[in-house]
């Protein structure tokens, strides 16, 4: 079955192939176009850096004028990460537009690992030490990025 | 010397004159249709906003009517208007 929100799907399956951006990769699961497995490789020159954390994408049928809902598998301690994986990032929500596709949605999340917005907190524990003792929070980003070798 | 033309045939082509290539809300050509359309053409026409952006209208209008608050432009979040000049 086609319906526009599958073939908007297909193309930008299509785009994540023929033009695949540094440190993301993703593709629909066998038999489900319209949920997604995707990894994402953690940031050089971050304490991310050299973690594989996976996640799930999940679309409707209003794709893409309804924004996917993109949760971590992996475990991960990040500020803007709720303990079952839920991303806050405004762009997922609020500031949704539908010219997005999966390969910006990967590519902003990327960048959230990078550049955490403590203000805006998921994980109070976690926001509290990026802000205050940076060097607790490194060795807790660590052992997620150890976690996800395992898991 | 003399020629008579017996019949001829005429053939046309066009294309829309927009500054993109692609719709950036179903990423499908211009010069085809949205994905809920079946053929190009006048059916399934192009609209510009004020902030000069392009889009398939059926496109537009679906993400517009899916926004209960502001109705911005995908590309610019301007306040979306309709360009009718």
């Amino acid at each position: 079955m086609s319906t526009p929100a599958r073939r908007r799907l297909m193309r930008d399956f299509k785009r994540l192939q023929e033009d695949p951006p540094t440190g993301v990769s993703g593709a629909p699961t066998d038999n489900n176009i319209m949920i997604w497995n995707a990894v994402i490789f953690g940031p050089h020159d971050t304490p991310f850096e050299d973690g594989t954390f996976k996640l799930t994408i999940e679309f409707t049928e209003e794709y893409p004028n309804k924004p996917p809902t993109v949760r971590f598998v992996s475990h991960m301690f990040h500020p803007n990460v709720y303990a079952d994986g839920g991303i806050c990032l405004d762009i997922l929500q609020n500031r949704w537009s539908p010219t997005y596709d999966v390969s910006a949605i990967l590519t902003s999340i990327q960048s959230l690992l990078s550049d955490p917005n403590p203000n805006s907190p998921a994980n109070s524990m976690a926001a509290q030490l990026y802000k205050e003792n940076r060097r607790e929070y490194e060795k807790r980003v660590k052992a997620c990025v150890e976690q996800s070798f395992i898991d | 010397m003399k020629v008579t033309i017996k019949n001829w045939v005429g053939v046309a082509t066009w294309r829309w004159v927009a500054n993109d290539d692609n719709c950036g809300i179903c990423r499908m050509p211009f010069d085809g249709c949205c994905p809920d359309c079946k053929l190009p053409g006048d059916d399934c026409p192009l609209v510009w906003g004020q902030c000069s952006h392009c889009f398939h209208m059926h496109c537009i209008v679906k993400w517009l009517q899916s926004q209960q608050v502001n109705q911005q432009c995908p590309m610019c979040r301007q306040e979306w208007k309709f360009n009718n000049k």
